[in-house]
């Protein structure tokens, strides 16, 4: 079976570097290789690669941040030169990382315990990665031009389920994500966004007033202009989170 | 000069106590039957405003005879002679004001003094101008030790500026490691390049820790260590680092604090060109004019704004430490141009005596 990699790493003699202690590895083709953290994020969403091997200082988005945001938790072989707030993390958490510059034999010892892994999450990682608390800060999303984008969620205005995706408006942008609207719900603070219908989330800070139609049901009149419907249960919802 | 007469305020609050002193003495002295209270104020009023004045020469023993371990004999002897001296005069001032008394045909003069009330005035007057030295030499502690303060805080500056030249020196380990992966790479895909990169790392650390203690340096060579820096760093960077390092002639005898331009190139790469996709110019200029170097340094910026915290620390640090070296005879600017972003430095072209 060959296994796909992706090499994340945005100096060109570090990925040639990584190529060459590839090579020996017959089994092990190389997909795609990403020189900032966005590409990163971009091609582990798109290629799903078994393994990545991932540097933690990049342009645009860190190593941690691009599993944070994609929740990548397997098939990840760290790598650094030098920073001490993400080495004291992996030692904390018995994460085993590379240590730039690494001979041939310890990428191997790397390499072989993330073979053995494979398909299950490092263990430690979830802690590392986000320890923030059980719901997100930010969010990947793809823009119009198919490029991707970090987006905080408090400058998110509402979210709209279409078919597979999700589209998050934000700043009169809109914004998709291969996600389904309920496991989302989950995922954002529930203080702050409310699923007022089953296709819609609202942010209460963007939420202007509520409209009563003639047939009885309600409008949530968001900030931009823009009218959400509001069925009953999320009426219920609402007025619980007000 | 006695600080108080410098400090209007200060003494405008002091006469005032003076006349209220001047005022209750005259009571006093009303009170006790000695005089009629107009005839009173008449004399005390003119002699509290005397005292007063002479109090302050104070200051002028307690500066001269410092109080400390080893004169301390000698400056308690100078402090009760000048206070004896202070109250001999004053006594004797008053009773020559109190004799013109007679003049305006007060028969005993202004007030009507007894002996006993002559030693009243006698102790009362030794006991002011001793407080006023005690208050003086109070007055001069503080001084000294506000003086201290300021000192301290000026050797705290200058301790945090040897602490960076210190952390400079130091190696980034970062920076280190990264170029020793980078040489690990190039030596099957390019020994020479390996060698020379090798090399360039040498020089360049060599060069920081000599720096070590140096006040200036010519800026040939913080170009030298530049360029090790850069050669380095176009290495690991490749084509997404163009660079145009122009100084003419003239301007590289120029003396300047060293690690001016360095940290300020690690800066256009680290904010400026490495987020950037394609890269971009990395350009540092000089030059000598009309008794000035203006160094410049400008890089494209991303397109996204930076994330990173600490962003232009660094530069109110470099312009703090141009600042305490060459007070306002040096100017660091900074901000958004054309090119992206630029930092602008000029300082007095000074060159090393021959």
């Amino acid at each position: 079976m060959t296994l796909r990699a992706l090499i994340a790493e945005d100096e060109a003699l570090a990925r040639h570097l990584l190529r060459e202690y590839l090579q020996p590895h017959a089994d092990i083709e190389i997909v795609a290789e990403a020189e900032n953290g966005l590409d990163a994020a971009r091609a582990l969403t798109e290629l799903k690669p078994d393994l990545v091997f991932l540097d933690i200082q990049m342009p645009k988005l860190t190593g941690l941040e691009v599993l944070e945001l994609t929740g990548r938790r397997d098939g990840i072989v760290f790598t650094t030169a030098h920073d001490q707030h993400a080495m004291r993390a992996f030692e904390l958490h018995a994460v085993d990382y590379l240590l730039k510059p690494f001979t041939q034999a310890r990428f191997d010892g790397a390499l072989e315990r993330a073979r053995r892994l494979l398909g299950q999450a490092v263990p430690g990682l979830d802690r590392l990665v986000a320890p923030a608390g059980p719901t997100v800060a930010r969010v990947l999303v793809r823009d119009g031009s198919g490029g991707m984008q970090v987006l905080a969620v408090e400058a998110i205005d509402y979210i709209e389920a279409q078919a597979d995706y999700v589209a998050f408006h934000s700043a009169g942008r809109e914004h998709i994500k291969a996600q389904r609207i309920s496991e989302l719900e989950t995922q954002l603070d529930p203080a702050r966004f409310v699923r007022v219908h089953r296709s819609f989330i609202i942010n209460l800070g963007a939420l202007q007033g509520l409209e009563k139609t003639d047939s009885d049901a309600y409008l949530a009149r968001m900030s931009n202009g823009k009218r959400i419907p509001v069925s009953r249960s999320g009426y219920e919802r609402l007025r619980a989170a007000l | 000069m006695h600080p108080l007469l410098t400090h209007w305020r200060g003494l405008a609050a002091y006469l005032l106590a003076a006349a209220l002193a001047g005022l209750a003495l005259a009571a006093g002295l009303a009170a006790e039957g000695l005089a009629p209270l107009g005839w009173a104020l008449a004399w005390a009023l003119p002699l509290s405003g005397v005292c007063a004045f002479a109090a302050l020469s104070a200051y002028y023993v307690c500066r001269s005879q410092p109080v400390d371990a080893s004169r301390w004999q000698r400056a308690l002897a100078a402090r009760a002679a000048a206070v004896a001296l202070l109250a001999g005069i004053a006594v004797a001032a008053a009773a020559a004001w109190n004799a013109t008394g007679l003049v305006f045909g007060r028969p005993a003069g202004f007030v009507a003094m007894t002996p006993p009330a002559w030693g009243v005035a006698a102790v009362a007057a030794l006991g002011f101008f001793l407080l006023a030295m005690l208050a003086h030499d109070v007055l001069i502690a503080v001084e000294a030790a506000q003086a201290a303060a300021a000192r301290e805080a000026q050797a705290r500056l200058l301790a945090r500026d040897m602490e960076l030249q210190l952390l400079r020196s130091q190696i980034d380990p970062h920076f280190l490691f990264n170029s020793l992966n980078s040489i690990s790479a190039l030596t099957s895909l390019d020994p020479a390049a390996a060698r020379a990169m090798a090399i360039d790392l040498a020089q360049f650390f060599r060069q920081t820790l000599a720096l070590a203690g140096r006040e200036r340096i010519r800026l040939e060579d913080e170009l030298g260590l530049v360029q090790h820096y850069l050669a380095i760093e176009k290495q690991r960077l490749g084509d997404k680092l163009a660079l145009a390092i122009a100084a003419p002639d003239d301007a590289l005898p120029a003396l300047l604090p060293p690690l001016t331009l360095q940290p300020l190139a690690e800066n256009a790469l680290k904010h400026g060109l490495r987020p950037r996709d394609d890269g971009g110019l990395l350009s540092i200029q000089a030059l000598a004019r009309d008794g000035w170097l203006h160094l410049a340094v400008s890089n494209p910026t991303p397109a996204e704004p930076a994330r990173e915290p600490g962003l232009g620390q660094g530069l109110r640090h470099l312009r703090e430490r141009l600042a305490a070296q060459y007070g306002p005879r040096a100017r660091v600017q900074w901000g958004a141009t054309a090119e992206g972003f630029t930092v602008e430095i000029a300082l007095p072209f000074e060159t090393a005596t021959p």
